[in-house]
């Protein structure tokens, strides 16, 4: 090989690499900080795409311009009104000032550390500072609903009705603040401090939040018992209104009867006396002639043929046997 | 003198090759990674984003496409024309058999949830989404998959949180599913994300597992509630009809006594009155002869007749040789 082609090659590096070394590439989704010799340099560069820079004296620093995610750990909390929960929150955050980002917490794994320490630190503040029904609920609507609903079943129960009732019951305090809210306040909170490191939190959700495994253990028990009561209230009403069938039945039964029989006796009483008035009208127009004549039939009709007769040879009827 | 290391002869020989052979190797080596790397395609249920030296170019459509090859032009494919879908509480585990079976992992942490009443439920959901801007989707969010998850599960709770546990396991399952689904795109329009939430589906809702058995004795105790009374209707309409039917049986006997009796009353009055009025033309004989018939119409058929004369005192010599018998 001779000088002058190695000469030339040496060159031809050297162009390259001061070139490549005077540009750089911005992809989308990132910003970036111009440093020389470790001094930012100007605002950051947030437009996608090809800029330049000084070779050699100047580099660049990227972050990231996307909306990113933390994950906080579940934490156990007390409530204000002293029940233990586990909250599992969430957030998103940007990279609002990409210089002071780079300054104070150098990348994201850092950045990651100070959002845990204050975020856990907040949410706890926020939630051990309120009752557990605001990081529940939102609004009182489920108390104008229960309202409603007893009103329906009272209106109904006045005109009667039987209704049993076999609701779950619960706790139902009213709400002044709110499970958005909560989440509100963790995030003006939070902001606060955030700005120093050049974060802005977009949203901090309340993911998950569960009962202590004790205090869960005692809410399924008391659903349990409360579910046992009303399936012991329906079994006994059930048997009740068994009961109420039977003595429909048995009322029904002795009053259909009895009356069968009232009107039974009656039509015959009726008609005995119909009948003994028209013998008495008949037989009393000759008593002595019916008198024997009955008598006879009578004779004729209980004597029968077994009987053992023991006959007076002055009988009437033998007066001529003699 | 110039030093030269002396190669094994073997050795020297694959090095003169190579040396004769470089320009055209890494030639034909560029110009492959040039020509395979200057097209692409884009498959039909997919859209492509074309990031040229960093900056959003061009989203393509499916089918075949020219770019710049040597990094220069960058393509990311997203599918954006299927639905995608997040299961929560459970996970299909496979569809390819003829019936679905779901993990059998317990997915209780992500189902359990508070009611408004501070009950328990377990509630398991899905929700269905489409990627609408593929750009999007990959740049302004870094973890798209887990906002969407986070999205969910909060939202989920939050709609829930404000409904009685009785309205989550019965009547409120579509007013749920409508609430989550809007706040949910609220959310995520808020990331600006480039997805919509085409559905939110509430699968199984349970009371939590350990409780789930008291809940069914409930109903349970319902069914037999339902038994009972049935059994106590039977009885009851099977004995009042016969009852019915047994009294109305009862009253007219008594009318056809009544007006049996009527008439018997009418012909034997008629009889007497029709025999006395006879009677009266001749009633010494006539006595006698009635007398004399039903005396005869008696002693006709007797089997045993003793005559006794009216002077004998006392019946016992009549019997001495043991006349009870016939």
């Amino acid at each position: 090989m001779s000088n002058k082609s190695i000469i030339g090659i040496i060159i031809l590096l050297a162009v390259a690499i001061t070139g490549s070394s005077s540009f750089y590439i911005l992809t989308e989704g990132q910003q970036g900080i111009v440093t020389q010799f470790g001094k930012p340099i100007g605002q950051p560069i947030t437009t996608a795409g090809v800029h330049f820079k000084t070779p050699f004296m100047q580099k660049v620093r990227y972050v990231e311009k996307r909306i990113l995610s933390w994950d906080g750990y579940p934490n156990q909390i007390p409530t204000k009104d002293k029940k233990y929960i586990k909250v599992d929150t969430t957030a998103r955050w940007v990279v609002v000032d990409a210089l002071k980002f780079i300054q104070t917490v150098q990348n994201e794994q850092g950045a990651k550390a100070r959002l845990d320490t204050i975020l856990d630190g907040y949410t706890r503040d926020v939630i051990s500072g309120h009752n557990l029904v605001e990081a529940v609920r939102n609004s009182d609507k489920i108390l104008a609903k229960i309202d409603e609903k007893k009103a329906m079943i009272d209106a109904r129960k006045a005109k009667g009705e039987f209704i049993l009732e076999e609701e779950i019951g619960g706790e139902i305090d009213s709400v002044s603040i709110g499970r958005e809210e909560l989440s509100q306040m963790i995030v003006k909170q939070a902001d606060k401090e955030l700005v120093a490191l050049g974060i802005k939190l977009i949203d901090v959700q309340l993911r998950r939040i569960s009962y202590e495994e004790s205090v869960e253990r005692k809410v399924y028990e008391r659903m349990i018992s409360e579910r046992q009561r009303i399936a012991q209230k329906i079994r006994s009403i059930g048997k009740g209104e068994k009961a109420k069938i039977e003595g429909r039945l048995s009322k029904d039964l002795k009053e259909i009867e009895s009356k069968a029989y009232r009107t039974a006796e009656v039509i015959r009483g009726k008609a005995e006396a119909t009948a003994t008035k028209i013998y008495a009208d008949s037989l009393n127009r000759d008593p002595k002639f019916y008198e024997f004549v009955r008598t006879m039939d009578a004779y004729k009709n209980s004597i029968n043929s077994d009987a053992k007769f023991l006959l007076s040879s002055d009988s009437e009827f033998l007066k001529f046997f003699k | 003198m110039q030093y030269q290391k002396q190669n094994p002869p073997e050795v020297q020989k694959i090095l003169d090759l190579i040396a004769k052979l470089k320009f055209p190797v890494i030639a034909i080596f560029i110009l492959f990674i040039g020509v395979t790397g200057s097209y692409y395609t884009v498959e039909p249920d997919e859209e492509a984003v074309v990031i040229r030296l960093g900056k959003h170019l061009e989203n393509t459509q499916p089918g075949l496409h020219m770019k710049i090859p040597f990094g220069i032009d960058n393509v990311m494919k997203v599918k954006t024309k299927i639905v995608h879908q997040a299961e929560f509480g459970f996970r299909t585990m496979n569809t390819s058999s003829r019936r679905t079976t779901y993990s059998t992992q317990n997915f209780d942490v992500e189902s359990l949830m508070l009611t408004g009443d501070l009950n328990v439920a377990e509630v398991q959901w899905v929700v269905q989404y489409q990627i609408s801007d593929p750009f999007k989707f990959i740049f302004k969010t870094s973890e798209p998959i887990t906002n969407i998850r986070d999205a969910a599960e909060s939202i989920m709770r939050r709609v829930v949180g404000d409904k009685l546990v009785t309205e989550v396991l019965t009547t409120g399952r579509i007013e749920i599913a409508t609430d989550a689904r809007m706040l949910m795109q609220e959310v995520l329009d808020k990331y600006d994300m480039g997805v919509s939430i085409k559905s939110i589906k509430l699968q199984d809702v349970n009371p939590p597992r350990v409780v789930q058995a008291s809940f069914n004795d409930v109903n349970a105790a319902k069914q037999e509630q339902e038994k009972m009374l049935n059994q106590a209707e039977e009885s009851y309409n099977r004995i009042i009809p016969e009852a019915r039917g047994k009294a109305d049986q009862l009253i007219q006997e008594a009318q056809g006594f009544a007006s049996s009796t009527i008439n018997r009353a009418h012909g034997d009055a008629e009889r007497f009155t029709s025999i006395a009025k006879a009677y009266r033309k001749a009633p010494s004989i006539t006595r006698k002869r009635i007398y004399i018939d039903t005396m005869e119409a008696i002693f006709k058929d007797l089997k045993d007749i003793t005559i006794v004369d009216s002077k004998v005192k006392g019946l016992l010599p009549v019997f001495s040789n043991g006349g009870i018998t016939k």
